[in-house]
């Protein structure tokens, strides 16, 4: 039985471990969803620091330093709109209207969203309306 | 021919089912009439299975737009064999390949087990044919290659830029062969339960099926890597996408059960451990494909929003349920013959790391569908990424680098102090070595330098033991020293097939720790005949041009690289405008040394006609993709073992 014993207090171990990894990841790593309005009508600095946010490039924003790199826009979700800063090469399929998702740091004072992460989604086109109806 | 198309696989869809219920009364009758014809069932649905591919094939090559998947994914300038392979480009496509592939299983398993008489096979062709139904199904009512258009537009939309590569012509069949190959350890389990089997001997078979589809899945994911990092351009190639997670999550497990499974069959064992095991690595490999596929998170690769998502998770949930009531049921058959004498010894470190892999695979699989969980649990929907990620995995992967130098030196059942001592205390010598010399080269931190004494300890318990095999033999034989490690190996493939995938492993992780943890930067703007300076390199534009290629107009700079001070090579990152889709696809210029890649990117070209340059230094690099080789090298060498239960490996009493 002895072994029976250690086998559990081990295993408690390895679960405890990877259990306190997974929480203060999350803690320390996680973003919180946002959208753009939620963010954009909050009249005091936020808690948390971390955010991710789902929107559309709001078309004649971007402003784009290539030399920077330094790429800043705002993004919307139809109805707010909020700044946007990243530095990097702009996202081959970045453009105006394109679905984009973005990570990053949120600061009040300058009402932007600093990203670290930018992500474009793919442009729907690829698989796609405009082709019409099937056949019957 | 559309119609033909639609056809076959509704007649695959019928075959199917008739499969599962003339094996089902078969098995239940006893008679081999029904067994027979159930059997060529599932052949036939290979054969309809092929001939719906070679339809859509045949209308991708002559560009056929009045199908809707050949308008969506080609267009008339699209090069051939880009055509050809866009077969898999979308999802329609990308199911009709798992089905080719799945059947193809199913008609290679009837084939190899042609001879055997024994029902239990006939089983396992059932659960291979219900599987079947599934994706025939799927492909016939739900998600169907062959629509046709109302309007045939005069020409298609065009592949999507990014699939326009050659590692994405064959990624995606190398992967599936991985994924979908788990189909057969799955049903081989099932059979099992259904049929109340005992014996070891299905669990060498299954190992088998196990190791080759894990070997798949493993390139595949390798190729997946490679192309993230020549097609995406941000300098990487993993960064911890859902996507890329949905593959690693099955090939984790399948690790984790290739090395509890010799406690099965050396102990008896772990026996629901085992079966739990082979039955999650096909749950996850099918969620994989519904990760890639429904759009439930934002990933690179999700292309589109689609509809067969609840379809692929009702499919999980049924699957998952039966095979959870089949282990509860057949209790009695897997209850162990042996309990664990010792935790320091081999079982004890096999089962540390059957915990660790699957610690690794929560981990993943918590952190990839985590905004979907937060949601559900506290109501905000929480993301994590990459960060997690290394925080989380970084740890237990570096533990389990560090049981693979211990395990194999452990001998089974208890471990004597001198033994530890003997196998010990050379690779832990030479781990501080290793790290001792590592600090002057800037390595800091603990887990780089964990990571550089784990892989000198485990490389150096592998050459050991190698030697002491090669002793052991001694009297035995004579020779040259390359002939003897030959003919030792081929003594045990199995064995030392493992130190070589082993082996393999440790040169992935030093890849891995080079390139993430000693990558360095470099970017401006650069006038003809300006130079940027990254570590030794110096790079100097030499102009930038256009041309035109087929389907595609480039905009190249061209740079001249220079290392310490010598010219070395002139590369060309370029832009690319793609006709169809008006959107610039960045190519990227990569010079290759064994030692380190340099990665160049052209973010454009400015107004004043100075091009805008970002520059990498990734060291070891090429390790990762040299690990993976020997990684392949060491599972065919495993896989061509032949013998089954050898005389020194018969069961310990």
């Amino acid at each position: 039985m002895g072994n029976r014993v250690r086998l559990a207090v081990l295993s408690l171990v390895v679960i405890a471990a990877v259990g306190y990894l997974i929480l203060t990841g999350v803690k320390q790593t996680g973003m919180q969803y946002m959208t753009v309005t939620e963010l954009a009508r909050l009249d005091h600095a936020p808690k948390a620091e971390g955010f991710r946010l789902d929107g559309v490039v709001a078309p004649g924003s971007v402003v784009y330093d290539q030399r920077e790199p330094k790429l800043q826009f705002k993004m919307t979700d139809g109805k707010e709109k909020i700044a946007v800063v990243y530095d990097g090469l702009m996202p081959d399929a970045f453009a105006d209207g394109r679905e984009v998702v973005v990570e990053g740091a949120y600061r009040h004072g300058d009402r932007a969203l600093y990203a670290s992460k930018l992500v474009t989604k793919c442009p729907s086109k690829y698989e796609a309306k405009g082709l019409g109806k099937d056949k019957s | 021919m559309s119609e033909l198309g639609r056809l076959s696989l509704l007649l695959g869809f019928a075959c199917s089912l008739f499969a599962v219920g003339s094996i089902a009364w078969g098995l239940r009758t006893g008679l081999s009439g029904p067994l027979r014809g159930g059997r060529r069932a599932v052949w036939a649905v290979c054969g309809l299975t092929v001939l719906a591919v070679i339809l859509l094939e045949r209308a991708l090559l002559a560009r056929d737009m009045s199908y809707r998947y050949v308008a969506e994914h080609t267009s008339k300038d699209l090069p051939l064999h880009y055509a050809f392979t866009s077969l898999w480009a979308g999802q329609e496509g990308s199911l009709l390949l798992w089905l080719l592939i799945l059947s193809a299983y199913g008609s290679a398993f009837l084939f190899a087990y042609r001879k055997r008489l024994d029902p239990f096979y006939d089983a396992v062709a059932m659960v291979i044919a219900a599987v079947m139904v599934f994706f025939t199904g799927l492909l016939s009512f739900v998600s169907s290659p062959f629509r046709i258009l109302a309007t045939p537009p005069p020409d298609g939309m065009g592949l999507n830029p990014l699939l326009q590569d050659p590692g994405m012509m064959i990624h995606p069949p190398i992967l599936y062969t991985g994924y979908v190959g788990f189909v057969v350890p799955f049903a081989f389990a099932m059979a099992v339960l259904l049929l109340n089997r005992s014996g070891t001997r299905w669990i060498e078979e299954v190992r088998r099926w196990t190791l080759f589809c894990w070997g798949f899945l493993g390139v595949g994911i390798l190729l997946g890597a490679r192309w993230a990092y020549i097609e995406l351009g941000w300098g990487g190639y993993w960064g911890w996408d859902p996507v890329e997670n949905a593959s690693l999550m099955p090939w984790l497990v399948g690790t984790g059960f290739l090395h509890s499974v010799m406690i099965e069959q050396r102990r008896g064992m772990l026996k629901t451990w085992n079966i739990t095991l082979i039955a999650l690595t096909f749950l996850l490999s099918m969620f994989g494909t519904f990760l890639t596929r429904s759009g439930v998170l934002t990933s690179v690769h999700s292309f589109a929003e689609s509809n067969i998502g609840p379809w692929f998770l009702g499919f999980i949930l049924i699957a998952a349920t039966a095979a959870t009531a089949l282990i509860l049921y057949r209790k009695a058959l897997l209850e162990s013959e042996n309990r664990m004498d010792a935790i320091v010894s081999r079982e004890g470190s096999f089962l540390f790391n059957n915990v660790l892999f699957v610690a690794l695979t929560f981990a993943t699989f918590l952190g990839t569908t985590f905004p979907v969980l937060s949601e559900a649990v506290t109501g905000t929907k929480i993301s994590v990424s990459a960060p997690f990620f290394n925080r989380v995995n970084v740890p237990i992967a570096l533990t389990l680098l560090l049981l693979t130098g211990a395990g194999p030196v452990l001998s089974w059942k208890r471990v004597t102090a001198s033994v530890l001592k003997r196998n010990f205390v050379l690779p832990a010598f030479l781990g501080v070595i290793a790290v001792l010399v590592a600090l002057p080269f800037g390595a800091t931190g603990v887990y780089p330098l964990v990571c550089i004494f784990g892989a000198a300890f485990v490389i150096t318990t592998i050459v050991m033991g190698f030697a002491r095999g090669i002793q052991a033999r001694k009297s035995a034989e004579t020779g040259a020293l390359p002939g003897q490690v030959v003919s030792l190996v081929q003594k045990n493939k199995r064995r030392y097939g493992g130190y070589i995938v082993h082996a393999g492993m440790v040169v992935i992780f030093l890849g891995v720790l080079g390139s993430s943890v000693f990558q360095k930067e470099a970017h401006g703007p650069l006038r003809n005949g300006e130079s940027l300076k990254l570590g030794p390199y110096a790079l100097t534009l030499r102009g930038v041009t256009d041309h035109q290629r087929q389907n595609a107009s480039l905009t190249t700079a061209i740079v001249d690289v220079q290392r310490d001070g010598k010219f070395v090579a002139t590369e060309h990152p370029s832009k690319a405008f793609y006709s169809k889709s008006q959107q610039p696809m960045t190519e990227v210029a990569l010079h290759t040394t064994p030692m380190e890649d340099l990665y160049l990117i052209l973010g454009g070209v400015n107004e004043d006609g100075s091009a805008s340059i970002q520059a990498y230094i990734n060291p070891l690099v090429s390790f990762v993709w040299v690990g993976g080789l020997i990684m392949v090298f060491g599972t065919l060498i495993a896989l061509s073992d032949r013998m089954r239960l050898r005389r020194e490996e018969k069961p310990v009493p």
